[in-house]
């Protein structure tokens, strides 16, 4: 009896060596027949997600060996989940991530780029925006994956405050420190400005455009960390003197319910407000709802929409904008036909019908990165009359702005790696969140960061 | 084959206890043991491993960030059980007093042990929202008792604080429970005995009633301190910025830096501080 038992306990105990051989994988076999994968999307919402299961359904319908789970993955959990995946060797074939976090990820090896460069060359890189290919390649011209829709970030103001303050809009690092301590009006409940302040990709976002503006960056074109510079500091104590006019403690982008509810006189966000802002159903769950009407911002406020401007560039040395390029990206499977089935859905996906429908979802939030899109006009009819409502002009702004973005990683022309690890890593919004909440000082900061940064190979 | 009576009924013991063991065996000893494993090793996404040694755990004890999570969470696991038990031993010696809709008060008790804790979370929030939140609401609009609003469940100075109130309030329910039944049980005649010896309410409850719930007692705050150390929803879901030990390794293997080896490194150091309190309360208190 101790003799089987003392097998039982072997064979439990060497399944981990037999499992963690993780350098040798199986040989990539063909297979015929049915092929099931997962798509994973950080589209989130329930309504995106009925959309997105809309197109796996006429898919799968046209392509009845095919059949695909939508899973939804936050894009802040996104990173832990591909990590748990990989250590359980069952990596989804088909993930769409921001460009950064594709890059990371691709540094690490689990790209299939010989499909993603081959999808792209299938579909035709001249008719992509070139700004939007050059932010998912590697160091050595490989693709990590594919660009799919993309918006641009800036600062949404309240234009009528403004005008009667006598403000200039936020379009430098001056204008908007003076109209955040104007506006910021604790006893009245009433804030300045939203800058993030926690540990998460949002933080970084507001942050990348200030430093950009100012000339600061991480690495120089050889990959040598520069982040410990005299514009860096100044970016930084700068952020760190606006988050004091701030919604109280650490905040994220959650707290734009604040500007709808008519608290608050500016906020960094996306192109994704747009429906927010012109939309009484998109505005609800944003605002403090029935249940307390002695809580104010309760009410939709339909003027909000025109008393709202955009400032998408500020200006200290030179102009700086920022967004962010969504991607889809092809990972290495074991099984090649897995790799062609999630390939063919997603050039399924970039066909026009297909396509609109996906961006559609978030008429503004999601702009196309294949030139002949932007200019459909099936496009440009979004069903809630988003386009109509901003104008074409706007749409246009928006869409170019995104073709032109700049970031951390890639300095003059070159891709910086290294770069994408440190924005995977939050190095930056956690040292922005000891400044600001946990009082460190910025010399102790930055040390810790540049520490940090230091790490990443 | 067959062999004499008693190693037939030894086969059958075999084959009767091997599903519980290769369960236990895939379930709690794989995972244990594997996670023992990457703890010596530096892991990429890829899968790709390669021994490092002990240099995990030189970093993870070298790492202030780590002695913070420590602290955190012995004041966290510390606080939390006093707490619980304390607040829960209270509310069992008034729920063991008769009154009138004795039945619903006890029932009702329950309410935030059983709630889910997503939906006890989003309450949390929304009450102490500092500009939306029914608290800073009534204490800086209505009553006037503060100036200005502040962030009580987010700030770093406060959420331990808040985490800390959280557990106990959710948590307590348990431990009324757990000593009401026992105190049911106490024989009455100890009392009258006691009352006819001249002894006062006090006397009666550190003599008679504290030693009899002893080892119930002594049973709740070992199981609270072991929930409470591997605590991760409750505090992971009310605020960010508690890093208590599981918090700690959850955001050093899965966000960020995806350190896989640190992240066992942690947990497997939490585990061996555990495991020594476990043995030594178990020697000491319980007296097993």
């Amino acid at each position: 009896m101790k003799r089987t038992l003392s097998v039982l306990l072997i064979l439990a105990l060497s399944l981990p060596l037999i499992f963690a051989n993780g350098g040798k994988e199986p040989e990539p076999a063909v297979k015929a027949g049915p092929v099931e994968f997962e798509f994973w999307t950080t589209e989130t919402q329930s309504d995106r997600l009925a959309t997105i299961q809309v197109l796996v359904d006429t898919y799968t319908a046209i392509n009845p060996d095919v059949s695909i789970n939508v899973i939804p993955v936050d894009e802040n959990d996104l990173a832990g989940q591909i990590q748990a995946a990989a250590a359980a060797g069952n990596l989804p074939p088909l993930i769409e991530a921001p460009s950064e976090t594709a890059v990371s990820f691709g540094t690490e090896g689990i790209m299939d780029t010989a499909a993603n460069g081959a999808l792209i060359n299938e579909i035709g890189k001249d008719k992509f925006y070139a700004g939007t290919l050059k932010l998912l390649q590697s160091s050595t011209g490989e693709y990590y994956a594919l660009p799919y829709h993309g918006w641009v970030q800036g600062i949404w103001y309240r234009a009528d405050w403004f005008k009667e303050a006598g403000l200039e809009p936020p379009n430098t690092w001056d204008n908007i420190l003076k109209a955040a301590k104007y506006f910021y009006k604790p006893d009245q409940n009433q804030y300045g400005i939203l800058v993030g302040t926690t540990a998460e990709a949002y933080t970084e976002q507001c942050f990348t455009q200030f430093a950009l503006s100012n000339g600061a960056g991480l690495y120089d074109k050889d990959g040598n960390l520069i982040f410990n510079s005299p514009a860096m500091k100044e970016t930084v104590n700068y952020y760190a003197e606006l988050a004091k006019y701030n919604p109280p403690g650490p905040q994220t982008w959650r707290a734009r319910d604040y500007y709808i509810q008519g608290k608050m006189a500016m906020f960094f966000y996306s192109t994704y407000i747009m429906d927010d802002l012109a939309l009484q159903d998109a505005a609800a769950g944003s605002l403090t709802g029935d249940n307390f009407a002695d809580l104010a911002g309760s009410t939709f406020d339909p003027e909000l929409v025109n008393n709202t401007k955009m400032a998408s560039q500020i200006t200290k040395k030179n102009p700086a904008g920022y967004g962010t390029i969504v991607s889809m990206a092809l990972l290495k499977q074991d099984d090649a036909a897995v790799t062609d089935a999630a390939k063919s859905f997603l050039r399924y996906l970039y066909t026009q019908n297909a396509y609109i429908t996906f961006l559609h979802m978030a008429p503004g939030g999601m702009n196309p990165t294949l030139k002949e899109i932007s200019t459909n006009p099936r496009f440009q009819n979004d069903p809630n009359g988003i386009f109509k409502h901003y104008g074409a002009d706007k749409m246009a702004e928006i869409i170019q702005g995104m073709d032109s973005i700049e970031t951390f990683s890639i300095v003059d022309g070159k891709r910086i790696e290294k770069a994408s690890k440190v924005y995977a890593q939050q190095i930056i919004p956690q040292m922005l969140y000891k400044i600001t909440q946990e009082g460190m000082d910025t010399d102790s900061a930055m040390a810790w960061a540049e520490k940090e940064m230091q790490k990443v190979q | 084959m067959k062999g004499t009576l008693q190693q037939q009924q030894a086969r059958l013991g075999v084959r009767l206890i091997s599903p519980a063991v290769i369960i236990i065996g895939l379930l709690i000893i794989y995972p244990v043991f594997y996670n023992l494993y990457l703890s010596f090793h530096s892991v990429k996404l890829s899968g790709e491993s390669r021994f490092v040694g002990l240099s995990n755990y030189a970093a993870v004890i070298g790492d202030a960030e780590f002695w913070r999570a420590f602290l955190s969470t012995a004041l966290y696991v510390f606080f939390t059980t006093v707490g619980t038990t304390l607040f829960g031993l209270i509310v069992a010696l008034a729920m063991n007093k008769e009154f009138p809709g004795q039945g619903l008060v006890r029932s009702l008790l329950l309410l935030p042990y059983i709630a889910p804790v997503i939906s006890v979370v989003f309450a949390w929030q929304f009450f102490f929202d500092p500009v939306n939140g029914i608290f800073m609401h009534l204490m800086v609009d209505k009553w006037g008792l503060y100036a200005e609003r502040f962030n009580l469940i987010r700030s770093p100075q406060y959420a331990l604080w808040v985490a800390i109130i959280f557990s106990i309030w959710k948590n307590f329910p348990f431990t009324y429970l757990m000593i009401l039944s026992r105190l049911q049980a106490i024989d009455q005649n100890l009392y009258e005995a006691a009352e006819i010896d001249g002894c006062t309410g006090i006397k009666k409850f550190f003599y008679i009633t504290l030693p009899e719930i002893y080892f119930v007692l002594g049973s709740i705050v070992l199981m609270r301190i072991i929930w409470n150390m591997n605590k991760f929803e409750d505090i992971y879901l009310l605020t960010d910025n508690v890093k208590t030990l599981p918090i700690y390794t959850y955001f050093k293997a899965f966000t960020g830096a995806l350190d896989m080896g640190q992240g066992s490194a942690i947990s497997i150091i939490q585990f061996a501080i555990l495991i020594s309190f476990i043995i030594l309360y178990v020697k000491k208190v319980l007296k097993w």
